[in-house]
């Protein structure tokens, strides 16, 4: 118990990591309760839109409707465990719980503390995604190898709604206030972005709002690894927009949360 | 002064215009255990959050701030790596438990997971918490809590320990166990800040202290040496004295008595008690209570005893 010792200040990616390491130490502490919605989630969506509508619908354009459909699935599912994480989560370790107080008397700092949940955000979106790809590919309703890569799209996904969902945070003062953000945010988003129909039939403006929602693109990227022969050059720019997606709202929220971290 | 190893000179905090720190300055040596007293709203929280650049000063020329040579402005994560800091409101980590609470903080003081390990087993035992190795944080009992809190800022053994209020709220076995284990760690040589509303620890742990009202120092030094700088060694306590104050006052000031009112009571000051009992025992309630003057008469005599607005 001497203070002799050499004090070590970890790295910017050491910090980052045990932030993130913080993070899957409690969502492994409830393993099996936080296993199963992502597993049973997309079992009853498949199962409840596919033999129900799937029975009216067999295809999608020149795809099999389930096949659409779960191809979809894979990023919203990561889009709004995210969302979850990076709003209520997010707030009850800030002003109710008093986590963050806590871990801003180590040595992190409020950057460290904000991009180490984003990264377990978006690890968090893997999962979900790999999850959703697991009941597709026992269902077979999903078969093209490359499908895999899908779970990087989720990926890409949670990060990019952890950015734009901690902004989101980073403003909110009562915690019911959520509430806009998934009925009048997310919600029409999940419809708008080409996961339960295609965007090509649309009309002209709601084409261009379309492309302007940030799920669109990462839907398009999903679904190109789940079909054979989806994948195209378009995909690049559907990548561009993530990343500059994710670096203005990440920045947003940086901004906005260290001015609530730091009085 | 040797070794000044925390040196604040004109330091200014505003929260919308309204002054919490005004202008403070202070000095800390090494293994000193240096003290805040004050009402609430005095500004100590700010101070000590300052201290460690959890809050942000405001912008002044000639404002210092040096934290073992460190400016918590830009080097806040460093003076983190070397402090241990227990905030006013226990903050652990409810979703772990024990164990995990210290072990994710060893994480980040980027201690290895075996040296953790030892680190863990070393600071429940001298925190009195090894039964509650592998409990919930939320089984644990207030005092336990505020141990664990501790505990979790020992880690990196720090060279400089931050304490908000350690003991407010916690029994008496609890205060004394804590102070007990304060005294242990500046024999280590750990330098201490911390702030109190509990006079008798600022008596028991600390060697200096500042007592602050509205942002400002208004006295500091050692706790004994203030009080018999200031306060006269004994005080009488006279209640329900509101009925026949006229005679009272009469006397104090026929013998040079200094003495106040307030609310029902009089306080009567002086340095010969029995002058003071003599007085007591001729009163016809006879309701009077005679003792030493503590920091307590000391902290009021300073900050007035109505109560401002932010208590």
């Amino acid at each position: 118990m001497n203070s002799n010792e050499i004090y070590h200040l970890p790295s910017l990616w050491e910090r980052i990591i045990s932030v993130w390491y913080r993070h899957v130490r409690v969502y492994n502490s409830n393993f099996l309760s936080n296993a199963f919605p992502p597993l049973f989630e997309p079992l009853i969506f498949l199962a409840g839109l596919g033999i129900g509508l799937g029975a009216y619908i067999q295809t999608m354009g020149a795809v099999n409707y389930l096949l659409f459909l779960a191809s979809g699935l894979i990023v919203t599912s990561a889009m709004y465990t995210a969302a979850f994480e990076c709003t209520y989560g997010t707030f009850i370790r800030l002003e109710f719980d008093k986590v963050y107080d806590g871990m801003l008397g180590a040595p992190i700092s409020p950057n460290d503390l904000v991009v180490g949940e984003i990264l377990f955000a978006g690890t968090k979106g893997m999962l979900f995604s790999f999850a959703v790809l697991l009941v597709t590919w026992a269902t077979g309703i999903i078969s093209f190898p490359l499908s895999i890569l899908a779970a990087l799209v989720g990926f890409i996904c949670g990060v990019m709604f952890a950015t734009l969902s901690m902004f989101i945070t980073s403003f909110v003062k009562n915690i019911n206030h959520f509430n806009f953000y998934f009925t009048g945010l997310l919600s029409p988003m999940f419809f708008f972005s080409g996961v339960v129909f295609p965007l090509e039939n649309l009309p002209k403006v709601l084409q261009y709002v379309a492309e302007a929602i940030p799920l669109t693109h990462v839907v398009r990227m999903a679904r190109a690894f789940c079909i054979p022969g989806g994948l195209n050059s378009y995909l690049l720019f559907d990548l561009l927009y993530s990343v500059v997606f994710t670096v203005f709202t990440g920045w947003l929220a940086l901004r906005g949360l260290k001015k609530r971290m730091i009085v | 002064m040797n070794d000044v190893v925390i040196s604040i000179k004109n330091l200014h905090k505003s929260f919308n215009g309204l002054k919490a720190v005004d202008n403070l300055y202070f000095d800390v040596e090494k293994t000193e255990c240096f003290g805040f007293l004050g009402p609430n709203g005095a500004g100590k929280t700010t101070t000590m959050k300052i201290v460690y650049g959890k809050s942000e000063p405001d912008r002044n020329q000639d404002t210092i701030i040096n934290i073992f040579g460190c400016n918590p402005g830009k080097e806040s994560l460093k003076i983190k790596s070397f402090s241990g800091i227990v905030p006013q409101q226990d903050n652990l980590d409810s979703e772990l438990n024990v164990t995990d609470n210290l072990y994710i903080y060893c994480k980040f003081y980027g201690i290895g997971a075996r040296e953790a390990k030892k680190r863990i087993a070393e600071l429940l035992s001298f925190m009195e918490l090894e039964e509650k190795a592998k409990s919930s944080v939320r089984e644990l009992s207030g005092g336990m809590q505020r141990r664990l809190t501790i505990a979790r800022a020992l880690l990196n053994k720090p060279k400089l320990l931050i304490l908000d209020e350690p003991t407010t709220g916690l029994d008496p076995q609890v205060r004394h166990l804590i102070w007990n284990k304060l005294r242990e760690l500046k024999e280590m040589g750990v330098t201490i800040l911390l702030t109190t509303h509990y006079m008798e620890e600022a008596f028991q742990i600390c060697d200096r202290i500042i007592i602050m009202d509205k942002g400002k120092k208004i006295l500091e030094g050692n706790p004994r040496h203030l009080l018999a700088a200031n306060l006269e060694r004994y005080v009488m306590e006279i209640y329900g004295a509101d009925k026949d104050s006229a005679s009272c006052r009469a006397y104090f000031d026929a013998n040079g008595i200094r003495h106040e009112f307030f609310m029902d009571t009089l306080f009567a000051y002086g340095n010969d008690s029995e002058e003071l009992a003599r007085f007591g025992e001729t009163l016809k309630t006879g309701d009077y209570y005679l003792r030493p003057s503590n920091l307590e008469d000391l902290f009021l005599k300073v900050t007035g005893r109505t109560l401002n607005e932010l208590q």
